[in-house]
């Protein structure tokens, strides 16, 4: 069982949506990095002209005082904490800042990550060797993180506000976009099922115009073949139906002859019409088996044998008509194929032949190579056929006009269709040695 | 009654032919559509047969061809197309009627009684002129009720004379009524075939015009 693909729009609308989402993340992202990397760095810079202030005040002129508070004067302030130290006392410290130092108390500069008093601060240290202070200033990390937070949450409410507008307007860019193919779908469906017309091609999108004129060339193959179908079942009807019609019309006859001439001639037309439906009806079956067979069982095949036993099963009616028959193949002649199928073939053409070849009519069969192919030729001394009808020869139930015997034209079908099955040439012509008709059958 | 048959298959053609002899009707057989056109256009049939499929010459063509012309002889179109579209252009074509094969002979024999009788305004299958009561179907004339019997050549006379009440038929169109090709005319044939005619009949119902023809007067006709 398969399982019927995502419509279009979903899939197309899906990819978009997955590229935006995608892409939306990345500037998100990219947005929180940097303004991190900046506010870092902001921050930093202030941590360091913070420390650069305390190391040159003057607050305690080298006097020791007994670790005095900074006040705290901005709401922010409580998150920056500095500690002033000179050999290991604390002389100034924020009121925030943790009891311990930093850090060692001495000969230490620049920044590190230090935890103290349970929490994570960024310190900057500066040492000033003459007056032998070291200087921390210190900020809590997790306040860079609120700041940072306030920061992004300015910057994303707007990203986050586009991202359903950009998925409606996806959205509707793809429905618009694919409206032609709706157009042509709802077309479709709403022709009648045996209209066979084709679809109009204006105004359609050149990404659709293949697809659009595959399809009509596929209504025009079906149209052609429905006209076929058609055209057979008429012609069927006319070649099933006139030997009927004549031996209901030949019964009639003799059953209301008062004379045994009369009786007789349409006695014997009546058993004639027999003949000829039940011929008929044989060709018919070939016919519909024939074309049936696909991809019949295919082996070496020697072309000679195969025409040797349907000529000796023909000579008697060509004997009957004072016909001469002839096979002229030297050597073996092995054609890949089907043996029931290339009889049937030989079959029908010889029987054409002696069919519609005059009493006294030679018919010459020979087989020969030219290059790597084998040709089957046949010929016959009989009226031939007119240029004009050669070309429709083949069509099923195509019969030369005027042609005497009766025919259906069914046999030239069955040849073209096996002929076909076994990628073989069929070509006809008028027969420069006999005068009548000349087949050849190229194979390979 | 002498009808052109064209059909080109031989075996049904023979059929017919031989049963429509056998029912009473003179016809003469082509086998292809340009035969049929000449000899419809040559001769003046009391109707036609006509297959569609014929050889060289489509039958509905030869039907659109002798329509043109103005030729007005009934026809039978006989075909294997049964389909309602091919019926609708065939009697759309100048078709008289339309039958499918195979058909009845005596069914087809009944239909082409009818056409001719159509052809010549009569409104019933029996033929009347004063006392004389002709059946085409039965091939019987009756006189005062009285069945009188005819030879073929004398009943096909006085049909084609009756069909044609008051209009005087010159002797070849009485020939080609009452033979079909090969058959030989005897130089007074007509001539014995009406006075035998009168002896049977009365010698009023059919009058010489003298040069011209024959005619079969009825008072009761217009």
């Amino acid at each position: 069982m398969s399982r019927a693909a995502p419509s279009l729009q979903v899939r197309l609308l899906g990819l978009m949506f997955g590229v935006i989402a995608a892409l939306w993340a990345a500037t998100l992202a990219l947005t929180l990095s940097d303004t991190r990397h900046e506010l870092d760095e902001l921050f930093d810079a202030h941590l360091a002209q913070a420390a650069s202030l305390l190391l040159v005040q003057d607050a305690d002129a080298d006097g020791d005082v007994a670790a005095p508070e900074a006040p705290i004067l901005h709401r922010y302030a409580p998150r920056v904490a500095f500690q002033v130290w000179r050999d290991g006392h604390v002389v100034l410290r924020s009121a925030n800042a943790p009891a311990l130092p930093f850090g060692p108390v001495a000969r230490r500069d620049g920044f590190a990550f230090v935890d103290a008093a349970g929490a994570r601060w960024r310190v900057f240290a500066a040492y000033d060797t003459a007056r032998r202070r070291q200087v921390y200033v210190g900020e809590r990390l997790d306040a860079r993180g609120e700041i940072l937070g306030a920061v992004l949450r300015g910057v994303s409410w707007p990203l986050a506000l586009a991202l359903p507008v950009l998925g409606l307007a996806t959205w509707w860019t793809v429905r618009r976009g694919l409206a032609p193919l709706r157009r042509l779908g709802r077309a479709l469906a709403a022709r009648r099922p045996d209209a066979l017309d084709p679809v109009a091609l204006d105004d359609m999108s050149a990404e659709m115009l293949p697809l659009a004129a595959s399809l009509n060339g596929l209504l025009g193959r079906i149209a052609a073949l429905l006209a076929n179908e058609r055209r057979f079942t008429a012609d069927a009807a006319h070649e099933l139906r006139t030997p009927v019609a004549a031996i209901r019309m030949q019964a009639q006859v003799a059953r209301a002859a008062t004379d045994d001439a009369t009786r007789a001639h349409a006695l014997d037309g009546l058993l004639a019409g027999c003949d000829r439906a039940a011929r008929l009806i044989d060709q018919l079956l070939t016919l519909a088996r024939v074309e049936s067979a696909q991809a019949p069982e295919m082996a070496g095949v020697e072309l000679g044998g195969v025409t040797r036993g349907v000529m000796a099963e023909l000579a008697p009616a060509a004997l009957a008509k004072a016909q001469r028959l002839e096979l002229d193949a030297q050597g073996t002649y092995v054609v890949r194929g089907n043996a029931l199928l290339l009889a049937v073939l030989v079959r029908n053409l010889v029987d054409n032949s002696v069919r519609y070849a005059p009493p006294g009519a030679a018919i010459g069969v020979r087989l020969h190579r030219e290059g790597d192919a084998v040709v089957l030729d046949v010929e016959d001394g009989g009226p031939g056929v007119a240029d004009a009808d050669l070309a429709r020869l083949g069509e099923r139930f195509y019969r030369v006009a005027g042609s005497g015997a009766a025919g259906s034209g069914l046999g030239w079908s069955i040849v073209r269709r096996i002929a076909a099955v076994h990628g073989a040439r069929v070509a006809v012509r008028r027969s420069e040695r006999l005068g009548g008709l000349a087949v050849a059958v190229t194979f390979g | 009654m002498h009808i052109l048959l064209a059909e080109d298959d031989p075996l049904l053609g023979d059929g017919l032919r031989a049963g429509l002899r056998q029912l009473g009707f003179q016809v003469d057989w082509v086998q292809s559509g340009d035969a049929a056109e000449r000899e419809l256009r040559a001769q003046d049939y009391a109707a036609a047969v006509l297959d569609l499929g014929l050889p060289r010459r489509d039958g509905m063509d030869v039907l659109a061809a002798v329509r043109a012309a103005g030729l007005a002889v009934p026809v039978l179109v006989l075909t294997a197309r049964d389909a309602v579209p091919d019926r609708i252009r065939g009697l759309d074509a100048g078709a008289d009627d339309y039958v499918v094969k195979p058909v009845d002979l005596h069914e087809l024999a009944a239909r082409l009684r009818a056409l001719v009788r159509r052809a010549h305004g009569q409104p019933s299958d029996r033929l009347r002129a004063g006392d004389v009561e002709l059946d085409p179907a039965a091939r019987t004339v009756r006189k005062d009720g009285m069945t009188v019997t005819l030879s073929t050549r004398e009943f096909d006379l006085l049909h084609a004379l009756m069909l044609n009440t008051n209009r005087v038929l010159t002797r070849e169109q009485l020939e080609q009524h009452l033979y079909s090709w090969g058959q030989e005319v005897e130089s007074n044939a007509i001539e014995v075939h009406v006075h035998n005619l009168r002896r049977k009949l009365g010698s009023a119902l059919i009058q010489t015009i003298r040069g011209v023809g024959y005619v079969l007067r009825d008072p009761a006709a217009p």
